[in-house]
């Protein structure tokens, strides 16, 4: 599932955005390419404002999808941003993603809210379903789950709490 | 205002702070329609799966089946027929006729306009009849399959679609007599919950709210997506951006979409319309009789389970809300491990407490419904 599991640097992975940001030395790690195509990169936390301007000033205006999901049952959890470019008319704009690895009891990442305000929900989303609390969001409260909840639904290992038939089902 | 409302827009409840008659502030809460969709996509294989995501989108359920069908096909490498390609553009421009007759009825009545939600219904109805006859349901039809689609378009249906289209232009064209030069509507309407290009993108809105703020960016032409390439259309587009050139988009969507069906009607070519388990009665041809079950007849056909590799991806169409995604990450089993559903609701509900601020209490059903959000894909 694309997680961390390269020791060495393999300069056949690396693509031409990877390659820009190499030259314009931002810390990040290539990490191939989905199966369309898009370039993959990871990015640490602590770096990830600064590579997102920077990715924002090559020309990704538009945050796609914006998600979260955890490697294994007890690994790390990853939050996905799809960035595209957008234009008038455009034939194959490009397109990258950029996963922030983080682990699993303090997840915390700096929010892209006021670089592209289309992560407000999503990011929100992210939060009430995996735990991953994003700095800087301007109201990061649960969105879809009711307020009061305890746990993270999407997590491998989320238990249901006082699910009846699920008890009687053993 | 509370989380339920008269026509049709779903479980939306909306803090509004307002100073007389002027809107201050907005809080939309969601998740009255939350269902686990994602929780449980993980544990159904494909074609299991496939009846949930009807339930994301109800009024444009064609799209919503696409992009389920689309992620496995993309990530194992099936083709699918030509035929099956084609009657799969014609179900996604009639499922997007629908999704727009549907949301023009509501969006009329919340602005004062009762008369015009009976008469969509009129033109739905005849979609619903078409659908039933090809896929055995009105709304949620389980009608795309991996490979193609479940079952053959009967005999006849072809001139009945044709039918429809050549009866439906005119009704169209009757809808913008009634309503597009109406001054109280215009009064309602223009300049109203103005979104400008810049903020358009940086919001992340897709599909008719985005093309009304000038920007050309329809997915059916730039990912060449199914057949759209053969046939002859325009993106339709406006430069405003305010409560009105939505709806002139949507209206001018309705046309082009009836401009594709009748081109895509006449291109459908002869063969198979589904690929995986045809490939599978090639294989076992000596074993099965004539009159045995794989032969006959029954409805529609399942098909075989897939395996999903251990990559992942995301495909997108363009759904009448915007633009539609899965992130779906295989795991070499046949249970996807993560099925991120984006939806184009939930990306378009974001930009509604800016576009409150400083209107009047009447403009908030306006703005609202001409954002065309629809709370099952919102909440999933």
């Amino acid at each position: 599932m694309n997680t961390v599991d390269k020791a060495t640097f393999n300069p056949d992975m690396q693509g031409r955005i990877s390659a820009w940001l190499t030259k314009h030395k931002f810390s990040h790690r290539p990490l191939g390419y989905d199966y369309r195509g898009v370039e993959i990169l990871q990015v640490k936390s602590d770096e990830w404002l600064s590579i997102v301007v920077a990715l924002y000033a090559y020309g990704f205006n538009y945050l796609r999808l914006q998600c979260a999901y955890d490697a294994a049952p007890g690994g790390s959890l990853i939050s996905v941003y799809h960035l595209t470019q957008m234009r008038d008319q455009s034939h194959q704009p490009e397109e990258i993603c950029a996963k922030v690895f983080v682990s699993r009891t303090n997840p915390q990442i700096p929010s892209v809210y006021w670089v592209w305000k289309s992560a407000d929900f999503q990011e929100r989303e992210s939060y009430d379903m995996l735990g991953i609390t994003y700095w800087g969001h301007p109201y990061l409260r649960r969105i879809l789950m009711p307020e009061s909840w305890i746990g993270w639904p999407l997590r491998k290992d989320y238990v249901v709490p006082n699910f009846y038939e699920l008890q009687d089902a053993y | 205002m509370g989380p339920h409302h008269p026509s049709m827009h779903g479980v939306l409840r909306l803090v509004v702070v307002p100073q007389g008659e002027n809107v201050i502030d907005c809080k939309p809460i969601l998740g009255y329609l939350h269902r686990g969709m994602e929780k449980i996509a993980e544990n159904r294989t494909i074609v299991q799966y496939l009846p949930y995501v009807t339930r994301w989108d109800y009024l444009a359920t064609m799209f919503t089946e696409a992009v389920t069908v689309n992620a496995p096909e993309k990530l194992a490498n099936i083709q699918i027929p030509e035929r099956a390609s084609y009657i799969r553009i014609i179900m996604l421009e009639l499922s997007r006729v629908a999704s727009h007759l549907l949301w023009l009825g509501p969006f009329l009545a919340d602005i004062g306009a009762q008369t015009p939600f009976f008469y969509i219904f009129r033109e739905r109805e005849m979609i619903y009849d078409l659908f039933e006859v090809a896929t055995g349901m009105r709304m949620m039809h389980n009608y795309f399959r991996i490979g193609g689609v479940a079952a053959d378009l009967p005999y006849g249906w072809v001139d009945k679609c044709l039918d429809f289209c050549q009866y439906c232009l005119p009704k169209i064209y009757e809808y913008e007599r009634l309503i597009t030069r109406n001054p109280i509507f215009l009064k309602r309407v223009k300049g109203v919950g103005f979104i400008s290009r810049q903020e358009a993108i940086n919001w992340g809105l897709s599909g008719p709210c985005l093309r009304a703020s000038g920007v050309q960016w329809d997915l059916r032409k730039i990912d060449h997506y199914e057949c759209y390439d053969k046939i002859d259309w325009q993106i339709k587009w406006q430069t405003e951006g305010d409560s009105l050139a939505r709806y002139l988009v949507r209206i001018d969507e309705m046309k082009e979409s009836i401009n594709i069906i009748q081109q895509a009607l006449k291109l459908l070519p002869g063969g198979p319309y589904e690929n995986l388990e045809g490939r599978r009665i090639a294989q076992e041809k000596g074993r099965m009789n004539w009159n045995s079950f794989n032969y006959q007849f029954v409805g529609k056909k399942s098909s075989p389970t897939v395996k999903l590799p251990r990559q992942e991806h995301y495909v997108r169409v363009e759904a009448p809300k915007g633009e539609l995604g899965v992130f779906l990450i295989g795991d070499d089993s046949v249970f996807p491990w993560r099925f991120k559903i984006r939806p184009p609701g939930f990306a378009n509900l974001q930009i509604l407490p800016q576009l409150l601020k400083g209107m009047k209490l009447a403009d908030i059903m306006t703005i609202l419904g001409s954002i065309d959000i629809i709370m099952g894909e919102v909440d999933r």
